[in-house]
């Protein structure tokens, strides 16, 4: 399966307004979860390509790996804030498996709240929120990798 | 023989034609490929054609294509089992090539240990004399005081030239015509040198006029095997920056080829390397060679070698780093016909500036014996952050006359709309006398100015 392909399937998941959706085909593996929190209403989040937000990909090597994110592809609000991952890594959203998340969507953070962690070359680096507001969106599952630049939250500037 | 395992993962960590050439090896070798781009290489062939990719940092090379945590990481959330560096970036750091090992990745390259040792160019000549192999008359140690550095220079006799021992490539180089001015130049090249290198050091050796280069390929596997693919003259270069290349060269005979080729076997014995080197001589016009530096690499002029062997040399990179023997042997070598290589870079010709922007019309050469290795194709933008080279247009024929007549052809046939080239450069090389009865040196380029 390829980007046109996968660029197909979502024009199509987005006209039709479907929120969940899965695809096997032979060893490619496919997911693809609309609106970020498995079928809420879109709250807080203006622009029309939030298809992309959850989007894995299960290549060949049953290893999950992130599609790159177009850009613009992801269109924030005038009074929002898009949180990108400053390193390539692995986002997770707690400090260990059995510590709550440091932010669900509707926490309310400060300049400097730790958002989550991006673990790279071992090293947990702890990404802080550059503005205040409120959590909108958080648009990468715990445990993905992540790529430069790629988006990890949309935060509601108060 | 044993059934031997290569990778099933490896991350390219380059940008530009030399990633795509390591992604075909892969792909050929049935290995999965993982690019790593910057922001300014998201429309990059490498980004498109590598079976995965990962956005590593922003244009500026320091934060994405040398960024060794950044690289590191990625090749750790892809779960690659082995990283090639290419040519440029990080391909000689041996600091890299330590954490690549102490992550327990693969470096596809030779240890750490040998890019250190060949990175200091005294020691170096040092290896190379305890080698058995020629090296030019002067310093084998760094020096620090202009009046000892003025004795020896007197001893081997002017002109003399000065060298960074951490320098390479061209770089920190002053040539010095006679006594009176030597004290200035010494001086000048040793803050050259450690504000270039972050190393004083510097060494004097016999200035040889109008050399030419030649170079010998070899490879060497973790066994001890090691073998020399022939040579690659490469004396056509602008400011140390080489522009064309051939092989054979048109100066060395059978026996040269011969004793050329030992020496730089020898050379890599003697270090213990272990991958694909390149043993740079310098040839005399009396036909005495010398050994010069030793890239620890894949090489930018390659395909030439390739061409005239039918050796993948990418492919055995990746072989011999997964603990192959070599498949080849000395006597199973065979150099067929002659392959030339132009590099066509996006430049002014007036100035010689690099030529960025989008290419609005693109149409490569092919035909018989030609092979062009580009990351380029219409409605690309070339990006003023990385290097000019656009494409690299090989030529073979069954012999020279026929490869130069190819390559003339090919150039004709080539048409790059939207940026300057060099393409009008390479077809006035290959028109002059001098080039096509191969009777040329270093100092060509200078020798077409009048």
């Amino acid at each position: 399966m390829d980007i046109k392909e996968i660029r197909e399937i979502l024009k199509v998941l987005e006209r039709f307004e479907i929120l969940d959706f899965s695809l096997q085909e032979g060893d490619t593996r496919i997911h693809v979860r609309r609106g970020g929190r498995g079928g809420e209403s879109d709250q807080g989040l203006s622009g029309r390509s939030l298809a992309r937000e959850v989007l894995t990909v299960t290549p060949h090597s049953e290893l999950p790996v992130t599609a790159p994110e177009p850009e613009g592809s992801l269109v924030v609000g005038e009074k929002q804030f898009l949180v990108t991952s400053p390193i390539v890594g692995t986002f997770y959203r707690a400090p260990s498996p059995e510590s709550p998340a440091f932010v669900e969507v509707g926490s309310q953070v400060s300049k400097g709240s730790v958002l989550c962690i991006v673990e790279a070359m071992k090293i947990m680096n702890e990404i802080e929120s550059e503005v205040g507001g409120k959590v909108a969106g958080i648009l990468v599952e715990n445990a993905q990798p992540v790529e430069y630049g790629q988006p990890l939250f949309i935060i509601d500037l108060v | 023989m044993t059934f031997m395992k290569l990778f099933s993962k490896v991350l390219v960590a380059n940008r530009g034609e030399i990633a795509l050439r390591v992604i075909r090896a892969c792909r050929e070798l049935g290995i999965r490929s993982v690019a790593v781009f910057s922001d300014a290489d998201r429309e990059a062939l490498h980004t498109r054609f590598a079976d995965e990719s990962i956005c590593i940092g922003p244009a500026n090379s320091k934060l994405s294509y040398l960024n060794i945590p950044s690289i590191i990481s990625a090749a750790e959330v892809s779960d690659c089992e082995a990283i090639h560096p290419g040519y440029g970036f990080l391909a000689e750091n041996p600091e890299f090539s330590e954490v690549c090992e102490a992550s327990g990745i693969t470096f596809i390259g030779p240890r750490s240990d040998h890019l250190r040792l060949m990175g200091n160019k005294i020691q170096a000549r040092n290896l190379a004399k305890r080698a058995g192999v020629p090296v030019i008359e002067g310093g084998l140690e760094g020096m620090s005081d202009p009046e000892e550095a003025l004795e020896l220079a007197k001893q081997v006799g002017f002109p003399v030239i000065i060298k960074a021992a951490a320098g390479g490539g061209g770089r920190g180089i002053r040539v010095v015509h006679s006594e009176a001015s030597f004290r200035a130049a010494f001086s000048m090249a040793q803050s050259e040198a450690g504000s270039s290198f972050n190393n004083p050091e510097v060494y004097v050796e016999r200035f040889i006029e109008a050399p030419r280069h030649v170079e010998i390929q070899i490879l060497a596997d973790e066994k001890g095997n090691v073998i020399h693919l022939g040579e690659r003259d490469c004396s056509i270069q602008r400011r140390y920056q080489k522009l064309i290349e051939e092989s054979p060269s048109p100066a060395v005979s059978p026996a040269l080829r011969k004793e050329m080729g030992n020496s730089a076997v020898a050379l890599a014995r003697e270090a213990g390397y272990v991958n694909a080197g390149t043993v740079e001589f310098l040839l005399d016009s009396d036909g005495r060679f010398y050994f010069m530096e030793m890239n620890t690499r894949i090489q930018v002029e390659h395909p030439v070698t390739e061409m005239v062997t039918g050796i993948d040399l990418v492919k055995e990179q990746i072989r011999i780093s997964a603990g192959h023997p070599l498949g080849i042997k000395q006597e199973d070598v065979r150099v067929t016909g002659h392959a030339i290589e132009c590099r066509i870079n996006a430049e002014d010709p007036d100035n010689h500036r690099p030529s960025p922007g989008t290419i609005t019309f693109y149409y490569a050469p092919g035909g018989p014996g030609i092979r062009v290795d580009s990351a380029a194709y219409e409605s690309y933008y070339i990006p003023p952050h990385y290097d000019s080279m656009v494409a690299k247009l090989i030529a073979h024929g069954r012999d020279r006359d026929e490869a130069l007549a190819r390559m003339q052809r090919a150039l004709e046939e080539f048409v790059i709309e939207g940026v300057k080239t060099t393409i009008p450069l390479h077809q006035r090389i290959l028109r002059t006398l001098r080039f096509r009865q191969g009777e040329y040196s270093t100092n060509f380029i200078e020798s077409l100015k009048g």
